[in-house]
């Protein structure tokens, strides 16, 4: 095989392959939006001892309409106050939010939701038909509309075998597909999904990451947390890191890993004896894999240059790799710099004082 | 239409829940009971059974209400049921009361089994004519009883289960003596009378809906005491549940 032709191709397809910066743009559908929180503000009270603590600190944020807004952060972060906040379970100290142009203050604002609890647990005494029939009326579902939307739902989420067992005799992941049918039973326009994986084996993640991406496909705005974050990128068209009840970054996916410095990997055939330029010492990483070299560059920019010095040195170069930071690598960086953030200041106070 | 769903969902929990069934069991085996107790009654035998069978609905009913009435809102917060309905358009207050509908319903049911079974037990006795009382006081009972009921969901929906059980067994009880806390008032200096006055005036006055004294003689009540009673039941449980959803109402779920 003639090097450099390969390597030719190679420069080719990585053109291709180049991440495209792009994505920012905006979403098919894009209307007055599914949620708006402006300010979204919670403290904790002590009821004995009066002291206060932050769970949220002035959240804003929009979800739009038929999106997949993932909502990630690490334990104590505010994720799930928030969505509590969102669905009135909990009541903010200050700020305001609306749920499809409804403020949440109002009753009706959850007429179009549809909402997972972490967790979620029912009444032990009724089973899953008897249960979903009764959230599908009080979502508004008239008696015979409820029965037949009920049947279809405990069936669609896997569980039709079982429509006498009471729930107190469900498995974990079986309440876990319960809440979900819960969720969807009256075809809501919105759903909010606390950790919807939660709980569940490969087998029924994969069934929730298929019915998240159908009720998307049926244009539900959808929002979800989750500490799945693979499930979260291959989900999401947006997403929001929130760290100590402050929203850190929103962005989408693309948005979030273009931000990062684009690294390529390149694979040499044998272990090739060079003399490097100084131009490429501090930018990329040697290492030996399987016999080859795997050169990892972390500047892409340098990356035809250095392809070019390898065929003027008639090296095979193997392939070529785009190497994308993960949602996962993302967010650590974003929580350990948060984490930094919060000691510095911490620090820089006690050297003062 | 939702509170109608809450108070089905209640009722339907009551109903399969075993203490339910132990205590309606129990109430059936004590009334059967009254009949050896009748023995040493010195012919005043049907008298005892009635008052026994009709006291056995009222306390058996308490007892309903301490185990499952006084954890009714509690529980749910606790094991976090609460969650999946608050977070749909249900009114707070539509589903405090829809839980108090649904336990009185319960309640309802075991005044009407245990009444129904006195009822047969003073007709094999061989006195049907008493059977007209027997109904006014099981009435009379049921409206006690979804009265305390009412404050159970008061106590339930701000305190722990155990707490909120200690506070609805004290206003019974007090309830029981308002009549003799208002005859003490009027002994009492000014400002302490009006203070006593107004305690019992704020406690359920349970003593309107006893009767059994008199049904066990065989006597009824008049429709005027009927009225006085069901108005007042319905007053106290409006106030009640009015109170529960104002502190409900901004009441946060973790």
């Amino acid at each position: 095989m003639n090097p450099d032709r390969t390597t030719h191709q190679l420069l080719a397809i990585v053109r291709e392959l180049r991440p495209d910066t792009d994505q920012s743009g905006g979403l098919p559908g894009e209307g007055a939006p599914a949620i708006e929180v402006r300010g979204l503000t919670k403290t904790y009270r002590h009821p004995w001892t009066l002291r206060e603590t932050a769970g949220l600190c002035d959240v804003s944020f929009d979800v739009r309409r038929g999106e997949v807004f993932g909502y990630l952060g690490p334990n104590g972060a505010g994720k799930t106050t928030t969505l509590k906040i969102l669905t009135g379970l909990l009541k903010p100290t200050s700020g305001q939010a609306r749920l499809m142009g409804r403020d949440i203050q109002l009753v009706e604002s959850r007429r179009p939701l549809g909402f997972l609890p972490e967790q979620p647990y029912f009444y032990d005494y009724l089973n899953g038909p008897e249960y979903l029939e009764m959230v599908a009326r009080l979502s508004g579902l008239g008696a015979r509309e409820a029965r037949a939307a009920a049947i279809r739902w405990f069936g669609r989420v896997g569980l039709g075998d079982r429509p006498r067992l009471v729930l107190r005799k469900f498995s974990k992941g079986m309440l876990q597909r319960l809440g979900l049918a819960a969720a969807l039973v009256h075809d809501p326009a919105l759903l909010i999904l606390d950790e919807p994986m939660s709980g569940l084996d490969p087998f029924g993640r994969r069934d929730v990451r298929d019915l998240i991406l159908e009720q998307r496909e049926r244009g539900v705005t959808v929002m979800l947390s989750s500490h799945i974050l693979p499930d979260v990128e291959a989900l999401c068209d947006r997403v929001a890191i929130v760290l100590r009840g402050r929203l850190e970054r929103i962005a989408t996916v693309g948005e979030l890993v273009a931000g990062e410095a684009p690294r390529v990997e390149l694979r040499l055939a044998g272990q090739p004896m060079l003399e490097w330029p100084a131009r490429f010492a501090g930018e990329m990483d040697r290492t030996r894999s399987g016999g080859d070299t795997v050169l990892t560059l972390h500047d892409a920019a340098l990356m035809q240059e250095l392809l070019g010095w390898l065929v003027s040195q008639r090296i095979e170069v193997r392939s070529v790799t785009p190497v994308r930071s993960t949602l996962e690598e993302l967010f650590m960086a974003a929580a350990e710099g948060a984490a930094i953030q919060a000691v510095i200041p911490a620090e820089s106070r006690r050297r003062s004082a | 239409m939702n509170a109608l769903l809450i108070a089905q969902n209640t009722f339907r929990e009551a109903v399969r829940d075993r203490v339910l069934a132990g205590i309606l069991i129990g109430g059936l085996v004590l009334m059967a009971l009254t009949r050896v107790g009748s023995v040493l009654a010195m012919g005043e035998d049907l008298r005892l059974t009635v008052d026994l069978g009709l006291s056995s609905i009222s306390l058996l009913g308490l007892l309903v209400i301490l185990l499952v009435g006084t954890s009714l809102v509690a529980k749910e917060i606790e094991r976090k049921t609460i969650f999946n309905l608050l977070s749909r358009p249900l009114p707070r207050p539509v589903y405090l009361i829809g839980k108090w509908a649904g336990l009185t319903g319960a309640l309802a049911l075991v005044a009407l089994v245990l009444g129904t079974a006195l009822a047969l037990l003073v007709t094999a006795l061989g006195s049907p004519q008493h059977i007209p009382a027997i109904a006014q006081a099981t009435y009379l009972a049921v409206l006690e009883l979804s009265l305390l009921t009412s404050l159970a969901v008061l106590f339930s929906a701000l305190s722990t289960p155990v707490l909120s059980a200690l506070y609805t067994l004290g206003m019974f009880l007090a309830g029981q003596w308002c009549d003799d806390l208002r005859r003490l008032a009027v002994k009492l200096p000014a400002g302490a009378r009006e203070v006593l006055a107004t305690i019992a005036d704020v406690l359920p006055n349970l003593p309107l809906f006893n009767m059994r004294s008199l049904a066990a003689a065989g006597d009824v009540t008049g429709l005027a005491h009927l009225g006085l009673a069901t108005g007042y039941a319905v007053l106290y449980c409006a106030c009640a549940l009015a109170l529960a959803s104002a502190a409900f109402e901004s009441r946060d779920f973790k």
